[in-house]
């Protein structure tokens, strides 16, 4: 009884230093909490890449990962402070808070985010062909589906700027790329905050290198926001054979901030509309 | 004494698998890991909903109040794809559950296990209900 009590009070004071060092780290989740989705198992993960009747790799998933949700920076390869933001997006990008994030309140992630939830390409095919090639987002509202246009036309000259931009693909041997422009400035890059401006021209590499892991060698050109083009990439891996996307309305019932009393400081701005490049010194 | 032992051990269990996976938001933003919760009473209903599935709990105090505790799931998809059913979590049915409150309003709080009557737990590490042996 005695070496019972002891260990306990042992492991009291285990547990209070352990919970005395949780505010400190970051990514802190209970389990229940935690999202969760399957990835294809080691042995299907290395098998071939599947291909499309016209030979082109078929790009389907459901896919998780691929892009970055907490830091372009790290998650893309960089090493701290190399992602090379102009003086004004560094110090927005150091103001901002986690807790303000516009992908919060529902707002759609754009590109290159991919959060915990799967994603899918769909490669349709027409009569004429393989036409106009789809993105799909789990998270609904907050991803909406993507088109690619894959026909050869141009970037339209008049775009108005919006969540996702325009975006028109082509092959390279067997890397579907995807340039997109017209993005508005609305979204952040990551929770951390990484801004951008309207101006940004975005280039996905897309290359499955076998049954479960695509990826994506991403160049980012936004000179609003950055001194220069930054190359980046991300992995995405591929959920088990049969999995289906499922659906996920972020606006049904979502009560972020209430049980921390949290501001939604957007509430009578635009989202991300907080500080605009322009008038920045 | 035992079960005290068992209890504290299942709460460094708790502490120490606790993995980075990123969610709707930071829950760290909203909950408090200093703020361990726990309780027992009667589910008054379960929404199965995004971004985060809720289990609504009510809690009869000692004094005879009830008080209902606003529990926040992962997203319901991902409950879902851990193996969960619609029938593992009914109104009316008994639980107890373990989490952690609310920065400002505590009985909002992130559930981190659940216990139903029948013995099953859910703690969501495993991807399926874990079954106790």
């Amino acid at each position: 009884m005695k070496k019972i009590a002891v260990a306990s009070i042992a492991l009291i004071g285990l547990t209070v230093s352990l919970l005395a060092q949780e505010p400190a780290r970051r990514g802190w989740w209970p389990k229940l909490g935690g999202e969760f989705t399957p990835t294809a198992s080691d042995e299907i993960a290395k098998g071939p890449v599947p291909r499309m009747p016209d030979g082109k790799p078929d790009l389907h998933g459901p896919w998780t990962g691929g892009g970055s949700n907490g830091d372009i920076e790290s998650d893309g390869g960089l090493k701290p402070g190399e992602l090379p933001l102009l003086p004004w997006a560094r110090t927005l990008r150091d103001s901002r808070k986690d807790d303000n994030e516009p992908y919060l309140y529902c707002t759609p992630m754009s590109v290159p985010r991919y959060n915990p939830y799967p994603w899918n390409f769909i490669q349709s095919v027409t009569s004429r062909g393989p036409g106009t090639i789809y993105i799909q987002h789990e998270n609904g509202d907050a991803g909406r589906i993507r088109h690619v246009f894959m026909d050869g036309r141009a970037h339209p000259d008049d775009l108005i700027p919006s969540w996702w931009g325009h975006s028109i693909g082509r092959w390279e041997k067997d890397t579907l790329v995807i340039d997109t422009v017209g993005y508005n400035d609305k979204f952040w890059m990551d929770s951390r905050g990484t801004p951008h401006t309207d101006r940004m021209h975005t280039i996905e590499r897309w290359t499955r290198i076998n049954y479960g892991t695509m990826t994506n060698d991403f160049t980012l050109d936004d000179p609003g926001a950055f001194s220069r083009p930054v190359q980046l990439k991300f992995t995405a891996k591929a959920a088990p054979p049969g999995s289906e996307l499922m659906e996920f309305i972020c606006t049904e019932n979502n009560q972020y901030g209430l049980a921390a009393g949290v501001e939604n400081i957007y509430k009578d701005k635009g989202y991300g509309l907080e500080v605009t490049p322009g008038e920045q010194k | 004494m035992n079960a005290k032992l068992t209890a504290l051990i299942s709460g460094l269990g708790v502490i120490a698998v606790c993995a980075p996976v990123l969610a709707h938001h930071s829950f760290a933003v909203e909950y408090d890991p200093k703020k361990p919760v726990e309780g027992s009473g009667v589910i008054q209903k379960v929404e199965w909903t995004n971004p985060h599935m809720r289990v609504y709990v009510d809690v009869t105090e000692p004094n005879g109040t009830v008080t209902t505790w606003n529990l926040e799931l992962g997203a319901v998809n991902s409950v879902l794809r851990r193996g969960w059913k619609p029938a593992d979590l009914k109104a009316g049915a008994k639980i107890s559950f373990k989490g952690y409150g609310g920065r400002k309003i505590l009985t909002r709080a992130a559930a981190d296990a659940l216990t139903l009557a029948d013995g099953r737990s859910f703690t969501g590490a495993s991807g399926a209900p874990d079954v106790p042996k």
